[in-house]
């Protein structure tokens, strides 16, 4: 049996024994080479979940719209279950409300080409899950291919010019946030208007200020899915930002984000002996 | 929010100093500058200061909106570790910092541009000090340009 | 109006002409990205039209997403300068006819909007036919066609190296006026023609007006937004859109009043001053969008707001197709006239 075949078998099992009210998964969508969150409440429609390269969409996030519902099952690759527990951390999701099917990630693609995000993945497999259908992916089959990408030694003026070409493509349709399942405040930074944070225009300075505050509220929580990436329509390669907040995150604290069931989100605690070079 | 400051006049300096503003915790760091005013300790008059209950108070958005508007420089002072006043505001603040220290670094905003330091309420000397070198570090990095925003423009 | 054969020498010449007296806007490759953008050129071999669409439509020609209404300094005000005449170079008729849809939304409902106007007034629009389709284009099936004119003042098709040039305004003939008048044959007409052929059959937008009049509590939404994520990529790159929101930036008594886009898919947008929102969830928001473009303008301007372009399919990332909703709702909403 593959695996896609195994998938939708146990969300029919799952469905019609009444164990989880609806499994969250993936379909696909009518254009060639993408999928559609799928949420799938009846038996016979767990026929449609696939699992493939194109399903580059972390669930985690959609999980928050539907929880209320009762027990869902939710389709979860290396970074879908990192973020889960992000979110258990954050007391956004319950682990008992949680059916994880759990499925071993061979790096999703866009436009045929292997994810960035994907190709420095460390986490290809879940780390919590209730049940695995088909088999782990090599864990250290991507690192093989791991070139990290090297910001190189670029002086502070070139820095800010590679990044300013970038983010000032940004059309601010916050496409980047919304697809984070980790971005859930229900009055986001750049919507909060008493008084207004971020300026609304799409100014160098606005857009700058926008992608330096989304990174840091990401710090420590971002899972580096690449989810953002792929969902900009204006091809801002949000991993530049993502993974310098990790990397700072980890160097500084020793936290990598959803790995681990029992720590503390980074920027919620701290340690007396924190390194602070920085401050005279 | 107070912007009651000290006025302390550089004596003979023609150069118009750089713009500054400074989040001071109201415990410890408004206090340090107090006492430098009421010991006349002279440093240059190049700070704003906004008076917060504590650094932890001081969202990174405080900082970049500084930079925003047109200041040339900012400098975040508190209580040191472990005389917080809320007893831990200053250690969640400093991870915080950090984070916001090298992601500007990061984004190509110099070193420099914005500065963070503990001061107590007994460091009037101290708080002089800081103030004299946070002034002479933005002054050589020139008007802030990267991050400020011409509204008319 | 006469139709005439320019050669692509003769285009060149006349881009290089159109650029000393004002702007012109073309598609060109966006840098290392692999999609074409409206920029500003001055001569013909910096465009690319080798793209069905560019990434963003032309509609930020003349409603830019940020624009400033007016400066001021020391308590008085002052309007930014009238703008430049410009030449818009290979939009496509459904964007062409996107612009056609704004016009009458900013100045057809009694009130002007005058920096639209004022753009639209200083701006010529020369349309290129689409000879092969994108698949995600589906103008065919709301009204319009890839050699469609509406919008335009000259439409230009390509044949080989050379293009038809059809006027369609006073001012798009002057354009051509001087050149030579080759003889054309119908080969050339149906070339575009034919792309009409491999297009989507038109679909019932009236039918599915009569089922969203009535379909606003239908329980399909429930379903139809779940996927949808509610962030504003398809809004900003949908040529027709056109909400706007107004901000003022001051520092030391010198500022500007600013309009930038805005999107009914943000919680923000329907947000009032009291805190209540009355499209505070997802799906709400989600069935305006689809309400919008399919019944609220047909109400409001008499024809709805969706062209065809396919950016919304192409950009949603989370894979949700426009042609499947309208399907979708077409299926399960109830025809108006069974009342409830
Ligand atoms: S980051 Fe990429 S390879 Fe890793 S689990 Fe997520 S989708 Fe799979
Ligand atoms: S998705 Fe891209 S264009 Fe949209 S707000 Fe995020 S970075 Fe900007
Ligand atoms: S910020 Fe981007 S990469 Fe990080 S968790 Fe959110 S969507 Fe994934």
């Amino acid at each position: 049996m593959s695996r896609e075949e195994a998938l939708r078998k146990r969300a029919r099992e799952l469905l019609e024994s009444k164990q989880v009210v609806m499994v969250v998964g993936h379909r696909a969508a009518s254009t060639k080479g993408k999928a559609q969150p799928a949420f799938i409440a009846k038996p016979e429609d767990a026929e449609s979940l696939i699992f493939d390269e194109t399903c580059g969409q972390n669930l985690a996030g959609h999980l928050l719209k539907v929880k209320h519902l009762g027990k869902i099952a939710v389709v979860t690759k290396g970074c879908d279950s990192r973020s889960i527990l992000v979110l258990l951390k954050e007391k956004q999701l319950d682990r008992a409300q949680l059916h994880i099917l759990g499925v071993g990630c061979e790096g999703v693609k866009e436009d045929g080409k292997l994810s960035d995000s994907c190709i420095t993945c460390e986490y290809p497999n879940p780390i919590v899950c209730d049940e695995m259908l088909g088999e782990p992916a090599p864990g250290d089959r991507l690192q093989t291919l791991n070139p990290k990408p090297q910001t190189g030694e670029l002086t502070s003026d070139e820095r800010w010019r590679e990044l300013s070409e970038d983010v000032s493509r940004c059309i601010r349709c916050y496409a980047c946030r919304q697809v984070c399942p980790n971005c859930y405040c229900p009055v986001c930074f750049v919507d909060a208007s008493q008084p207004a944070l971020v300026g609304k225009t799409t100014e160098l300075s606005d857009n700058m200020v926008f992608h330096i505050m989304r990174a840091l509220h990401m710090a420590g929580r971002c899972v580096e899915c690449g989810s953002c990436a792929r969902a900009c329509p204006m091809g801002i390669d949000l991993m530049k930002f993502n993974r310098k907040a990790a990397q700072i995150v980890k160097e500084r604290f020793n936290v990598v984000a959803g790995v681990k069931e029992d720590d503390a989100p980074a920027l919620t605690v701290f340690d007396p002996n924190d390194k602070q070079e920085f401050i005279r | 929010m107070s912007t009651a400051e000290p006025h302390p006049q550089e004596a003979g300096s023609q150069e118009p100093e750089p713009k500054i503003v400074a989040f001071l915790c109201n415990w410890c760091s408004y206090a340090g500058a107090d006492l430098a005013g009421i010991s006349r300790i002279q440093y240059p008059a190049s700070i704003r200061v906004i008076r917060v209950p504590c650094s932890g108070r001081v969202d990174p958005f405080h900082i970049l909106k500084a930079l925003q508007s047109g200041a040339d420089g900012v400098l975040v002072s508190g209580c040191h570790p472990g005389d917080c006043h809320y007893l831990t505001g200053n250690y969640v603040a400093r991870r915080r910092f950090a984070v916001l220290n090298d992601l500007l670094e990061f984004a190509g905003i110099d070193p420099g541009r914005v500065s963070f330091s503990w001061v107590s309420a007994a460091e009037g000397e101290r708080f002089a000090e800081v103030v004299r070198e946070v002034t002479e570090k933005v002054k050589a990095l020139g008007p802030n340009r990267k991050l400020v925003k011409e509204p008319a423009s | 109006m006469t139709q005439r054969v320019i050669t692509a020498d003769g285009l060149a010449k006349l881009v290089t002409e159109w650029a000393k007296k004002g702007a012109v806007y073309a598609p060109v490759k966006a840098g290392s990205k692999d999609w074409t953008e409206f920029r500003r050129v001055t001569s013909l071999k910096e465009t690319d039209f080798s793209r069905v669409n560019t990434k963003q439509s032309a509609k930020g020609l003349l409603f830019p997403q940020r624009e400033v209404m007016l400066r001021f300094k020391d308590g008085k005000s002052e309007e930014p300068a009238a703008p430049e005449e410009q030449v818009i170079l290979g939009i496509r008729p459904c964007d062409a006819a996107a612009i056609a849809f704004q016009a009458k939304f900013f100045t057809g409902q009694g009130q002007t909007d005058p920096y639209f106007k004022a753009r639209l007034d200083r701006t010529t629009f020369i349309g290129f036919a689409c000879n092969t389709p994108a698949e995600t284009c589906f103008c065919t099936a709301v009204g319009g066609s890839p050699s469609g004119t509406r919008g335009l003042d000259l439409l230009l098709t390509d044949i080989g190296g050379k293009y038809l040039a059809e006027p369609v305004t006073d001012k798009g003939a002057a354009l051509i006026a001087d050149m030579p008048d080759p003889a054309i044959g119908d080969l050339e007409r149906k070339l575009a023609e034919k792309c009409a052929e491999q297009m989507p059959q038109a679909i019932d937008t009236a039918a599915l007006k009569r089922r969203l009049d009535s379909g606003f509590e239908h329980p399909v939404w429930d379903e139809l937004n779940l996927a949808c994520v509610n962030c504003g990529a398809c809004t900003f790159l949908c040529p027709t859109c056109h909400c706007f929101d107004v901000t003022d930036e001051e520092r030391k008594g010198r500022g500007a009043r600013i309009r930038v886009w805005d999107s009914c898919q943000f919680c923000i947008y329907s947000q009032h001053a009291s805190g209540h929102n009355p499209r505070q969830t997802a799906r709400s928001r989600y069935r305006n969008r689809v309400m919008d473009k399919f019944k609220y303008t047909v109400d409001m301007v008499g024809e709805l707001s969706c062209v065809g372009c396919g950016r919304c399919i192409i950009e949603c990332p989370a894979g949700i197709d426009v042609r499947e909703t309208v399907e979708v709702l077409t299926r399960q909403l109830p025809e108006a006239a069974e009342k409830k």
